[in-house]
């Protein structure tokens, strides 16, 4: 049945142009953006995806920094220099793209005249590298995996992503040694590709067998059936979903119950479980294994713990933004402040270079979790991630519970060789990336 | 390897089912307006907000909240026939770009009424139908089901009704319909409430399947490009024929290889059929 005018037809040839041209306008319209906080001393840089597949990654970090914001101000600020600093946080919307990116961190160091950027890196940070590099501008990433000889002034104080990952995987095998066979899945992107590797290095490690090639998939994915008979189809023990978006690993899990899965999920994040719960059921989800607690757990007010008063900030979040907002970024942009705010006070200055010299002048720092230290050399070619302990994170009884914290130094020891043997295969080695 | 082979023809007939009824939209809006309407997938995203809001917050039934869909929708391609298709008839470009205008006018009302974050919708209907060890949902049964019903129910009224007739004569020359007295605002009203309700009921239906974001379109628009291209653009049949085909193809190959390696080859899919017959698997030469 033909259903098309003549007279004003628009040919094949003008609908590809323009369909392109129409993409084209898409990809470059503007980004939202906005600013908040107090209107004066030191200006903060917060470039991260605000919209978007990947905001839950980014916002509910912005979030947590107003928090933050609010107890340092509140106290009167931050001693610098024999001055009292106030915090202001300027956001802009990356929205995952690093031509945005570029277009923020210049707005940022040229305009709002910040003195540090945090991002969530990964496939933005390209854009923002030749600015932040000519600018000499502190800027932190949560993925370490950006970090290369090059990247002087980036820094990952926080999340060791994805190398955090093995500890999970090392506790499965500990306390689960009947599962053997394993089957990963990832999103094709910077943020998939490294994790992968790192999984495929811990499951070595742990003497699991990895069943089948890891499957990767295309961003754009919203029918995740196909992807998950595949993963199922060698019956495995464990199915990994490595560093999968919030928006994938929730379908993924779905999908994985109504298909009968009967084993145990691993995953690097599982951003508003109790969500996944409600669609799938206690039951399946018990067992599943993660990395980011939640913060009203009592195992975070160890004494090893230097993240400040974690239980009451969880608390002022979910009073703020509602409990199920907490994601596993809430609050580590608030750790990368209390570090900044350590350096910049120790150096008595705002500057980057003071603040980052300061920050790793005893080559160690105080991370979250514990204290830590700068490194990085073999698997990024620079010391410039901060790792120590990290805790795994199991779902017990429809709730989150942090099970143990082991040391990723630790298991680097033993098994270093293997995470670089599979980061080159990937082509994730820092001389291998683009 | 039948359980397989079984599961994956299933997850295909679902991702056929729902990708044939945004095409034919598309294509329907298309071959009676001759306008490229590239907000469809924000039309595919109210549609699922509808359920978001009516049987999410609202607790009303779910079926309520996908006839509800389908019928906002609908005005939504009413009133984007009446306020920027019908101004800019004679101006298909110029209906493209005040397309855009809407998508992000769409995108931004949904990020304003429900945030950026995907919307979690509970499972309204439990339980599966298991056959030979493949599992197919209630869920998806209903959406493959809607589908076919919706889809013969369009073809009998094009092919069986006194509008479906004036509907299909506007699409062959415009100017010969109206002589015969065949009001064409009153065709492309009704072309765009058809077209638009079908991208909004397939949001609607699949709502609980996909998780909705504000940005859901980007990627399912995408994909009923590819299938118009494939199908011949500004056919409903081919549309048809060729979601079945794409969704056939990229479901087997993400299960048997990848889903990267599945979009490239949808992608070559596409430039096949351009090469190899350039007006599309149903397409007829374009005349001088």
């Amino acid at each position: 049945m033909r259903l098309t005018s003549t007279p004003r037809r628009i040919s094949r040839r003008e609908l590809l142009l323009t369909s392109s041209a129409a993409v084209t306008m898409l990809a470059t319209t503007g980004a939202p953006k906005f600013a908040f906080g107090a209107d004066k001393t030191v200006k903060i840089g917060f470039l991260a995806p605000l919209t978007g597949a990947v905001a839950a990654w980014g916002k509910p970090g912005l979030d947590g920094c107003q928090i933050w914001s609010d107890r340092v101000n509140n106290a009167g600020g931050i001693e610098i220099g024999g001055d009292r600093y106030k915090v202001e946080f300027i956001a802009y919307d990356n929205e995952y793209d690093p031509g945005k990116a570029r277009t923020g961190a210049a707005k940022l160091i040229k305009e709002d005249g910040v003195k540090f950027i945090m991002m969530l890196g990964g496939d933005t940070w390209p854009g923002v590298q030749p600015m932040a590099e000519r600018e000499g501008m502190l800027v932190s990433t949560l993925l370490p995996s950006d970090l290369t000889p090059d990247t002087k002034t980036l820094i990952a104080p926080c999340e060791v992503h994805p190398i955090y990952n093995v500890t999970g995987v090392q506790w499965l095998a500990e306390n689960k040694p009947d599962m053997k066979t394993a089957v990963i899945c990832a999103q094709d992107d910077a943020l998939g590709k490294p994790s992968v590797a790192t999984y495929l290095a811990a499951f070595e490690a742990a003497g699991i067998d990895v069943i089948d090639e890891p499957l990767f998939f295309d961003p754009a994915t919203t029918d995740f059936a196909p992807v998950m008979t595949r993963l199922l189809s060698g019956k495995p023990d464990i199915l990994c979903l490595d560093t999968c978006y919030a928006d994938y690993v929730h379908p993924l899990c779905e999908q994985a119950f109504q298909q009968g899965f009967q084993g145990t999920i691993i995953s690097c994040t599982a951003d508003f479980y109790p969500k996944i719960i409600e669609k799938t059921s206690k039951e399946f989800m018990e067992g599943f294994v993660f990395q980011f607690p939640d913060f009203d757990d009592p195992a975070l007010n160890d004494a090893n713990v230097n993240f400040s008063k974690p239980n009451e900030f969880f608390q002022e979040y979910a009073n703020r933004f509602g409990e199920s907002e907490w994601s596993a970024v809430s609050w580590e942009y608030a750790s990368i402040m209390d570090l900044w705010a350590d350096a910049a006070s120790k150096a008595g200055s705002i500057e980057p270079g003071d603040v980052l010299a300061a920050m790793k002048s005893s080559g160690k720092g105080k991370h979250a979790f514990g204290d830590a230290d700068w490194w990085g050399e073999e698997l990024f070619g620079i010391d410039n991630a901060l790792v120590g302990n990290w805790p795994v994170v199991v779902i017990e009884n429809g709730k989150a519970v942090i099970k143990e914290y082991k040391s990723i130094p630790d298991w680097w020891n033993q098994h270093s060789d293997l995470v670089i043997k599979h980061f080159r295969a990937l082509g994730q080695m820092w001389d291998q990336r683009g | 390897m039948t359980e397989i082979i079984l599961q994956t023809t299933l997850n295909a007939v679902y991702a056929a089912s729902y990708m044939s009824l945004i095409a034919v939209g598309l294509v329907l809006i298309f071959g009676v307006m001759g306008v490229i309407n590239f907000a469809h997938g924000e039309l595919y995203m109210a549609g699922a907000y509808t359920v978001v809001a009516l049987y999410s917050h609202l607790n009303f039934p779910f079926l309520i909240a996908v006839a509800a869909g389908l019928a906002f929708v609908g005005l939504l391609g009413i009133l984007m026939e009446y306020s920027l298709f019908r101004p800019l008839r004679d101006n298909p470009l110029g209906g493209l770009i005040a397309s855009i205008g809407f998508l992000l006018m769409l995108q931004t009302a949904a990020v304003l009424g429900f945030g950026v974050r995907m919307a979690h919708i509970k499972p309204p209907i439990q339980g599966k139908i298991e056959l030979l060890g493949a599992v197919l949902t209630y869920q998806r049964f209903l959406v493959i089901a809607a589908a076919i019903l919706l889809l013969t129910g369009l073809y009998l009224f094009l092919r069986k009704t006194k509008i479906g007739w004036a509907m299909r004569a506007c699409a062959q020359d415009r100017e010969a319909a109206a002589l015969q007295g065949i009001s064409l605002n009153q065709i492309t009203r009704i072309a765009m409430f058809i077209g638009a309700s079908l991208a909004g009921v397939a949001g609607a239906l699949t709502a609980p399947l996909v998780s909705p974001t504000p940005y859901m379109g980007h990627s399912v628009i995408v994909t009923a490009f590819i299938i118009i291209i494939v199908g011949g653009i500004g056919h409903l049949e081919g549309a048809v024929v060729a979601a079945v085909l794409y969704a056939f193809v990229h479901t087997f190959v993400t299960t048997f290889y990848d889903g990267v390696v599945a979009d490239i080859v949808g992608l070559v899919l596409m430039l096949l059929v351009l090469v190899i017959k350039p007006t599309g698997l149903f397409g007829a030469r374009e005349r001088a």
